[in-house]
């Protein structure tokens, strides 16, 4: 449990490193359903889209960003999750999650935390970033 | 220097509309496997009532996926032909449980244009608000969408 009064301004959360897997984004797009084929688990739909190879839906690089978050702050912490996808997340690659807290403030009866939230390729490249708001719990609640 | 962006301003007035799509188990089990989560919450009953939930429930984000099962019209945009998924906003209200079922209503936030070393890109917004079945609203979601010159 992640309590307010233990944030402090710069705080990291992460950095955690994780890989989304063909069998990954598959199962994430069974359920989401997108057209087939397509550039997220077809190779030559992703070739003819200009991509080396399949890539992440953005909607589920923002679903493992929001479980940094999640991890860190409880199942129902986040208020807002504002990403810009910045380059195509490729599978199979490792990536890394990290967020750093860049306000803390009380906001409509609320203790919160609002952080930069990046995912990172192994190379440093910023494939995702973003702004997020998290609630937190008091000590004294 | 202002674009003037040509677009059919109409459908910023106009919902448009999808579900209900029922939130199941085996739904948030498949996203969950995707993701690997492992939290409590998020995987069983008994694991979300012991965090004070009267039930499992979904990931914060899952109403991202039913974004696209609305019907959104071609808003006419007189600039570039490629357009991009540019970014994604989710603002959960209250937790969605398996067993809920929710809807979409989705209007044409804004339209605007930046211009930057690479040229202009025009940016499309809609924003689309989920309500449960009791009529409470647990999501807001916007995804913006880029046009470049």
């Amino acid at each position: 449990m992640t309590y307010f009064e233990d944030v402090d301004l710069g705080d990291q959360i992460g950095p955690v490193e994780t890989i989304a897997t063909d069998e990954g984004v598959a199962s994430f797009c069974d359920v989401w359903s997108p057209p087939t084929p397509n550039r997220f688990t077809d190779v030559e739909t992703a070739r003819q889209s200009g991509m080396e190879g399949p890539i992440v839906p953005g909607i589920m690089a923002m679903a493992m960003m929001a479980q940094l978050l999640t991890d860190w702050a409880g199942p129902d912490s986040i208020r807002d999750l504002d990403v810009v996808f910045r380059q195509p997340v490729p599978h199979n690659q490792p990536l890394t999650l990290e967020a750093t807290i860049t306000d803390l403030r009380e906001e409509d009866g609320l203790n919160v935390a609002e952080c930069d939230i990046l995912m990172l390729g192994a190379k440093g490249e910023r494939h995702v970033g973003g702004k997020a708001i998290v609630s937190l719990p008091s000590r004294d609640s | 220097m202002t674009t003037e962006l040509k677009y059919d301003r109409s459908l910023h007035e106009k919902e448009h509309r999808a579900g209900p799509f029922e939130i199941t188990v085996e739904m948030i089990s498949a996203v969950n496997a995707s993701l690997g989560e492992k939290g409590p919450a998020f995987t069983s009953d008994a694991g979300a009532k012991g965090q004070g939930y009267r039930g499992m429930i979904a990931p914060p984000t899952l109403c991202s996926i039913f974004v696209r099962e609305v019907q959104l019209p071609d808003i006419g945009l007189e600039f570039g032909r490629v357009q991009m998924h540019a970014g994604q906003r989710v603002q959960p209200i209250a937790p969605i449980y398996a067993g809920d079922s929710v809807s979409a209503s989705s209007h044409l936030k804004e339209v605007y244009a930046k211009t930057g070393r690479s040229g202009t890109m025009v940016f499309v917004v809609w924003e689309t608000t989920f309500r449960n079945q009791d009529g409470e609203i647990v999501a807001e979601v916007q995804e913006s969408f880029a046009r470049r010159e």
